[in-house]
């Protein structure tokens, strides 16, 4: 069994054949993340990227009064930061850490110059990017069309795919802020897959009982994701 | 007529070599309104450069539900499917304005791309500032009346037109909106009676630009302030304003 902070348990840097590999593994630097932990504010350049190994990344918008939402949620199978390779350097949107956990963190640099060798790395950088955007559309049309009890199954289960057991570390606050709904919204939503039995949440715990429940409850977005994640990164989906 | 191929900022934004390399492979196509240019699941055979028209990417759900992701017009390209590594995508791209547009066989544009030259960087470029029109959609989605939602659409659409005038049908509001068509009638109908637009069937004049700048969200702001940061070009683009 691999070591909880294996470079490998993220799925991209696992993906990549070992000449590629060999070329960034020095780079590579270890690091703890916290919960709330911004890596990226918007408009700001990141000096890193970062392959989250158990801990989930969201990247939210917030608007000027301070409302926010979040767009999509990067966890083992991805890498926080596609704008660097992609040229813009920077977003709008801010990436902050939802689920603490381990991360390794890479030179901007170093991930550019590699990027532009047009090799494996290249394919699964853009093949993951293109997986995103899907989640970032789903996310748009979920927004609009389905119920909070809806959307919280389907974050709820997307945190699980990306998580090693079934306990999700998030306080309801954070939930709220993510959902771009008052905290009282999730506390209900919450307390009605507590009562199916689906979840127990404690203080910022989260532990999933019953899987079949959420997806049970949830609207067709979470598969559409699934599915497309499933497709465009067999090599996830495979480990 | 032959639509200038640099009327579209991709096209425009290519060095002269990799211009003339991909110009004689360029087919010139009209797209009707309400046309559908790919839909989920289709494998793309073609990237399509508009010139003159704007194609929504939709997404529709199984009951046939839909709301609109992003418009897409001569800053732009249709099929980011074809460089980013799958070979569908899981939307809908649907003409909302009539017009031109050039298109390129898939292999070819994956030939190019594969070159990693200018036609890399700009697609790349232009893709992340599509990604951010779709952030905003997601949170403006959440956060914003349908009404400040319909002004920035009309808004982003205009600014990817020569003319004020954006010719589409009721039900094409509708589904952009993902609402009932009564509800789409409505919020069209508040607009015109402050005179900022005339709606007529589906088509839509701007009667008062800073009227609907002066309603819409911020989502609006942000999209345009990304798009003009990540395509530099684009101003001394094309023939258009």
């Amino acid at each position: 069994m691999v070591g909880t902070t294996d470079p490998k348990q993220n799925m991209v840097l696992a993906a990549l054949p070992t000449s590629e590999y060999r070329h960034i593994a020095s780079g590579l630097e270890l690091v703890v993340l916290q919960a709330g932990v911004s890596l990226y504010e918007s408009g700001m350049r990141m000096e890193y990227v970062h392959f989250p190994l158990d801990c989930i990344v969201s990247l939210l918008y917030i608007m000027k009064n301070g409302a926010s939402a979040a767009i999509a949620l990067v966890g083992r199978e991805g890498i926080v930061g596609v704008s660097i390779f992609m040229g813009g350097g920077s977003t709008p949107s801010r990436a902050m850490v939802q689920t603490p956990g381990w991360s390794y963190r890479l030179k901007s640099s170093t991930l550019s110059s590699e990027f532009e060798r047009h090799g494996r790395f290249q394919h699964l950088l853009l093949n993951y990017t293109q997986a995103l955007i899907t989640q970032m559309s789903q996310t748009a049309v979920c927004n609009r069309h389905h119920s909070l009890d809806q959307q919280l199954c389907r974050w709820l289960l997307l945190s699980l795919d990306r998580l090693p057991s079934n306990k999700i570390e998030m306080t309801q606050e954070l939930i709220a802020n993510l959902l771009g709904v008052r905290r009282e919204g999730v506390t209900e939503a919450a307390g009605k897959l507590q009562e199916q039995g689906a979840i127990e949440y404690r203080r910022g715990h989260i532990t999933v009982l019953d899987r079949g429940k959420l997806e049970a409850g949830v609207c067709e977005c979470y598969r559409v994701v699934k599915d497309e994640y499933d497709r465009l990164l067999p090599h996830v989906s495979a480990a | 007529m032959i639509a200038n191929p640099r009327s579209n900022y991709i096209l425009a934004g290519l060095p002269p070599d990799a211009y003339a390399r991909l110009l004689p492979r360029l087919e010139q196509v009209s797209l009707a309104l309400g046309e559908t240019v790919y839909t989920a699941d289709t494998e793309l055979r073609h990237m399509y450069f508009p010139i003159d028209c704007i194609v929504s990417l939709l997404a529709v759900m199984k009951d046939g539900v839909s709301a609109e992701i992003s418009v897409v017009g001569r800053e732009g390209i249709i099929g980011i499917g074809l460089f980013m590594g799958g070979t569908g995508a899981p939307n809908h791209a649907v003409v909302q304005n009539a017009g031109t547009a050039l298109r390129l066989k898939a292999e070819l544009v994956r030939a190019e791309f594969a070159k990693g030259g200018s036609l890399q960087l700009l697609l790349l470029r232009y893709t992340q500032a599509l990604m951010t029109q779709m952030a905003q959609t997601a949170a403006c989605n959440l956060h914003h009346s349908l009404e400040q939602q319909l002004c920035r659409w009309v808004l982003l659409s205009l600014d990817r037109l020569p003319t004020n005038e954006l010719a589409m049908t009721d039900q094409l509001v509708a589904n952009m909106l993902g609402t009932r068509l009564e509800y789409a009638l409505d919020l069209a109908t508040r607009l015109q009676f402050a005179r900022l637009i005339h709606y007529d069937h589906g088509s839509i004049t701007v009667l008062d630009r800073v009227g609907l700048e002066s309603l819409v969200c911020e989502c609006y702001d942000v999209v345009k302030t990304e798009y003009a940061r990540l395509q530099p070009l684009r101003g001394n683009a094309g023939t258009h304003r």
